[in-house]
């Protein structure tokens, strides 16, 4: 080694006389060029961890919803940087460091258990019949299907005979065709955020499990409860096949709806029809919600409620308190004639009946609408919507007594399990009272007191209907009317529609708000509405006429109307928007993951603790070789490698700023600790060059009083920023470069940024990428300026994304000469963003600065 | 160059060597790792992309015995599962890097042309 060192000093610019053979000198250039590619491998990997690192904090504020798969991945690809960076490291240092791989594995170690499934695998019995399920085994059969059992043991009520296929049957099911890690690929895969990729994998992904084949002691156990199913009803009993999902219930959530149900499903689709119940699982609706639930897609169990089917006379959902306003003492039904399943998906307006509590029970309210159409069941299978006989139609669909006797039911479920309750249930065609399933009732906020007296407001476009969910939400009108529509739904769009179908709730984590012709509060997309926490009004006549061409509308929710343009003091008490992620399991488990991965303990290079024993966290150990590998390229470290780099100069000035060159960036051979400008060939150094230079730095821009306290405030809270403790590095500037490759590591006052590009011959291999992040004022202004530069660089092709105060800009496959444009470009942004920070509070300001820039630039590539 | 592509996704084998092809790289595909092993010992290969879940063989074992036969070969895991625990496992036996599903094909080229460097290849 001490004479591969010796011949190195002689090489780069040492004093030792004797010359070197032309073999030793080509071994040691190519010595020298692998210890460049590690240390741009090390940089490119460090730049990756850093930008994963910042897409996880930003994940974690719960904004936009995200599943395990990002949680997994992130940490898969984080780990697997920072490994490189380990790597990269140890071949720079000879393995002087090697002790961070296994500082890395521990801190994995760490992370692994909250990143594994939660869901034991259950090993009970494949069917078991409904009554002798309950509320004890939730995690063998399902919520839905266990509080039913319950009902029936505990309370003796009627519900229908039939079986539940529990979670053991499912995991049967999933086990035998290996069905989950190939789901789990395949969510990977897809771009969640875009609901077209949305749709296509849910589709996949359903088509998927219906192709897997039933394992044979699954489906005996099915037939087998079926025939007992018969011997205790009658032969070739017709049934319906609901979902009963295991997992979901873990935040209080009731969300009615989002499975399929199949109803009059006969003997032979039993074994089918299960499965496509199980499919359903990843309908677009379910999936959805789990990702803005946060709920963990292997975590949910679909169990399988399998019983006899009630031909009804009458049906509907009731809720033992009205949603709109839990603490009045009110039940609330809403009923049709035929099947409840009309009321469910709010296909037409069913009749609502409104008790009052007390001893007795009292009628206050019936609204009785005429019913022109109704489900029955097909005598062949399934059910079909008939034209219901003129008279019957405009009839109640439930007596009062049956009123009464509903609501008493919902009373009864509420004392019983303590919370309000949301019931389907159905008159058997014996005039009996048949409980199909009862729920949680999903609360809402009450409505805030009308403000009814004030002035109606000038442009009220649409008014009427039912609230289904409090509150007030502004956003461009999008009629939806077709599927195809729903595809192309906007973010913070205002959701018009026909019909409130539980088909459009998977856009309700999108909407500003939900206005619909048709459709009663107790369906479906009414109880998505209040669970997001999404405006709601239902039952606008004409509202798809009045409002498609609308342009901007604010929805009044609370007063029942809607309002042209936006009406900011409509706007102004609204309450902050949800963060859905908040609490549920997978914000849980990126949290628990980021501690191990995110937080910066490593902050004083000079410190003692700057060591690798003291990473414990996957940022320390980036921070860790950073350093270290700049310290070993750039400066005489241990080894005597001085002469690698060389300080930068102009004529006579000794800038800040020193130079590696890779291969062929210097005009020839350069002896001495010296470079100067003028001896630079590097292409994109010369354009970064030029941009940098291009117009004199007015220094920093005034800052307001605030920006200035912000500043104080920020450098004490971090040592890093405190500029009397900066060390030998903090006022570096690292070139790195070939005769068409640049990459500059910088820090310019407080903030740290990268510039690398490559431009060459082939367009192809053409790149240009920037990144930077710190400052030293608050939050807030520091965000304004990483977007200011954001829109600079956009209008200039580039990519960019901003995430909190950190921005990643990216450009690639253009030629030579508008590559090397580009360039120039981020020199000018990295001098003349230098403390913008400070200025941004004002938005006067940032306009005028925005101007000089923009002109500053078109004036630098007219020049160029 | 020569690039061997391994993956048991039929599609993604396709659409992988159709845009790799536009880019002038020779391309050769393996469904399994116990093909891809078949494929080194007869062609010189500068970069394989490796999937990590296939049947038969999984991908960190056929990465183990790449790396003992064509020690030079490098290894670039691209996979649709991921675990950090593999992640860390695969770069350990040497992997080049390790990749996620879905990848921009500009960013596989980026890390296809830097591993060739890397095995001496540098066209």
């Amino acid at each position: 080694m001490a004479g591969f060192l010796r011949a190195l000093g002689r090489l780069f610019g040492g004093s030792t006389p004797e010359p070197a053979s032309p073999a030793e000198l080509e071994a040691l250039r190519a010595a020298y060029r692998e210890r460049c590619e590690s240390f741009r491998r090390l940089l490119a990997a460090n730049n990756a961890a850093l930008d994963i690192m910042a897409s996880m904090e930003e994940a974690l504020r719960g904004l936009k919803p995200f599943g395990m798969t990002f949680v997994r991945g992130q940490c898969a690809r984080v780990a697997a940087n920072v490994f490189q960076i380990v790597r990269q490291l140890s071949l720079l240092t000879h393995g002087r460091y090697d002790a961070l791989f296994d500082r890395l594995k521990e801190i994995q170690a760490r992370i692994a258990p909250h990143l594994a499934p939660r869901a034991g695998q259950v090993r009970g019995p494949l069917v078991l019949p409904l009554e002798q399920t309950g509320v004890d085994l939730a995690d063998e059969v399902g919520g839905k299907v266990a509080s039913l059992g319950e009902v029936a043991r505990r309370l003796g009520r009627r519900i229908p005979p039939g079986f539940a296929v529990t979670a053991s049957g499912y995991q049967r099911f999933m086990a035998a065709a290996d069905l989950q890690p190939e789901i789990d690929r395949r969510i990977q895969a897809a771009d969640a955020s875009r609901l077209d990729q949305v749709f296509a994998l849910s589709s996949a992904l359903r088509t998927l499990i219906l192709a897997a084949p039933l394992p044979q002691d699954l489906e005996q156990a099915i037939l087998a409860a079926y025939r007992d199913l018969e011997a205790r009803t009658h032969p070739g009993v017709r049934v319906a096949l609901r979902s009963s999902a295991v997992g979901e219930d873990a935040l209080g959530a009731s969300f009615a709806g989002q499975y399929h149900t199949e109803l009059n499903v006969p003997a032979e689709e039993v074994l089918g029809t299960y499965k496509e119940i199980v499919a359903s699982k990843y309908g677009v609706t379910a999936m959805t919600y789990r990702l803005t639930r946060g709920i963990p897609d292997e975590d949910v169990a679909m169990c399988v409620g399998c019983m006899a089917m009630v031909g009804a006379k009458a049906g509907g959902v009731a809720y033992s308190r009205d949603p709109l306003d839990i603490r009045a003492g009110r039940v609330v039904i809403n009923s049709v004639a035929g099947l409840p399943k009309a009321v469910v998906d709010g296909s037409f307006d069913p009749d609502v009946f409104v008790v009052e509590r007390g001893e007795p029970l009292r009628l206050a309210r019936a609204e009785i609408v005429a019913k022109p159409r109704k489900y029955v069941c097909d005598p062949a299978q399934g059910i079909e919507l008939v034209d219901a006989p003129e008279d019957e139609a405009v009839l109640p669909s439930l007596s009062e007594a049956q009123a009464l006797e509903v609501a008493a039911l919902a009373v009864a479920l509420e004392d019983f399990y303590g919370l309000p309750q949301d019931l389907e249930f159905a008159l058997a065609l014996d005039g009996g009272l048949v409980l199909l399933q009862s729920r949680p009732l999903h609360r809402s906020e009450a409505a805030q007191a009308a403000a009814q007296d004030g002035p109606a407001g000038p442009d009220v476009l649409a008014s009427g209907g039912a609230a289904a969910s409090p509150g007030v939400g502004c956003g461009p009108v999008f009629a939806v009317r077709k599927d195809a529509d729903a595809l192309r739904f906007p973010e913070g769009a205002v959701l018009v529609a026909a019909q409130a179908h539980p088909r459009w709730a998977p856009l309700l984590s999108r909407a500003a708000a939900v206005v619909c012709e048709a459709g009663s509060t107790a369906g479906h997309l009414a109880n998505v509405a209040r669970e997001y926490g999404v405006p709601a009004l239902l039952g606008v006549a004409g509202a798809l006429e009045k409002l498609a061409q609308a342009g901007e509308v604010t929805v009044d929710a609370d007063n029942r109307r809607v309002h042209a343009g936006r009406v900011e003091a409509l706007l102004e008490n609204r309450p902050a928007p949800r963060n859905l992620m908040e609490g549920s399991p997978v914000h849980a488990a990126l949290a628990a993951a980021c501690e191990h991965i995110v937080p910066l303990h490593l902050v004083d290079p000079d410190a003692p603790e700057f060591a690798p024993g003291h990473c414990a966290t996957l940022h320390d150990i980036t921070r860790f070789c950073h350093e270290m590998s700049v310290r070993e390229m750039y400066l005489a470290g241990g080894e005597g490698l001085e002469g690698f780099s060389k300080q930068l100069t102009s004529g006579k000035s000794r800038l800040k700023y020193w130079v590696i060159d890779l291969e062929d960036g210097f005009t020839g051979p350069v002896a001495g600790r010296f470079v100067d400008i003028g001896q630079i060939a590097s292409g994109p150094m010369l354009a970064l060059w030029r941009g940098m230079v291009a117009v004199p730095w007015a220094g920093p821009p005034a800052a307001d009083a605030k920006g200035f306290l912000s500043i104080v405030a920020g450098a004490a809270s971090n040592p890093e920023l405190d500029p009397t403790m900066a060390t030998t590095f903090a006022v570096k500037n690292y070139f790195m470069i070939s005769k068409d490759f640049c990459n500059l590591q910088s820090r310019f006052g407080f903030h740290f940024c990268t510039v690398e590009a490559q431009a060459g011959d082939d367009p192809q291999e053409n790149y240009v990428s920037f990144q930077f992040k710190g400052g030293a004022a608050d939050l807030m202004r520091r965000v304004r300026r990483a977007r200011l530069v954001a829109e600079l660089l956009e209008e200039r092709g580039f990519r960019v994304e901003v995430r909190e105060d950190a921005l990643f800009a990216r450009l690639e496959g253009l030629d030579r000469k508008d590559t090397l444009d580009r360039v120039a470009v981020l020199g000018y942004v990295v001098i003349h963003t230098r403390q913008l920070d400070m200025a941004m509070a004002n938005d006067g300001l940032i306009a005028s600065l925005r101007d000089k820039m923009d002109k500053d630039l078109d004036g630098l590539s007219a020049a160029g | 160059m020569h690039i061997l592509l391994v993956d048991d996704e039929t599609e993604f084998l396709d659409l992988m060597t159709k845009r790799l092809d536009r880019r002038n790289f020779q391309v050769s595909t393996a469904a399994n790792g116990v093909d891809a092993l078949k494929v080194l010992e007869t062609t010189p290969v500068d970069v394989v992309v490796l999937d990590v879940r296939m049947p038969g063989m999984d991908g960190i074992e056929t990465l183990r015995r790449i790396k003992a036969l064509t020690p030079a070969t490098e290894v670039i895991l691209l996979t649709g599962h991921a675990n950090m625990e593999v992640a860390l496992e695969g770069m350990n036996l040497g992997a080049f890097d390790y990749l996620l599903k879905p990848v921009a094909i500009n960013d596989l080229i980026f890390k296809i042309q830097d591993a060739a460097k890397k095995s001496g290849k540098t066209t």
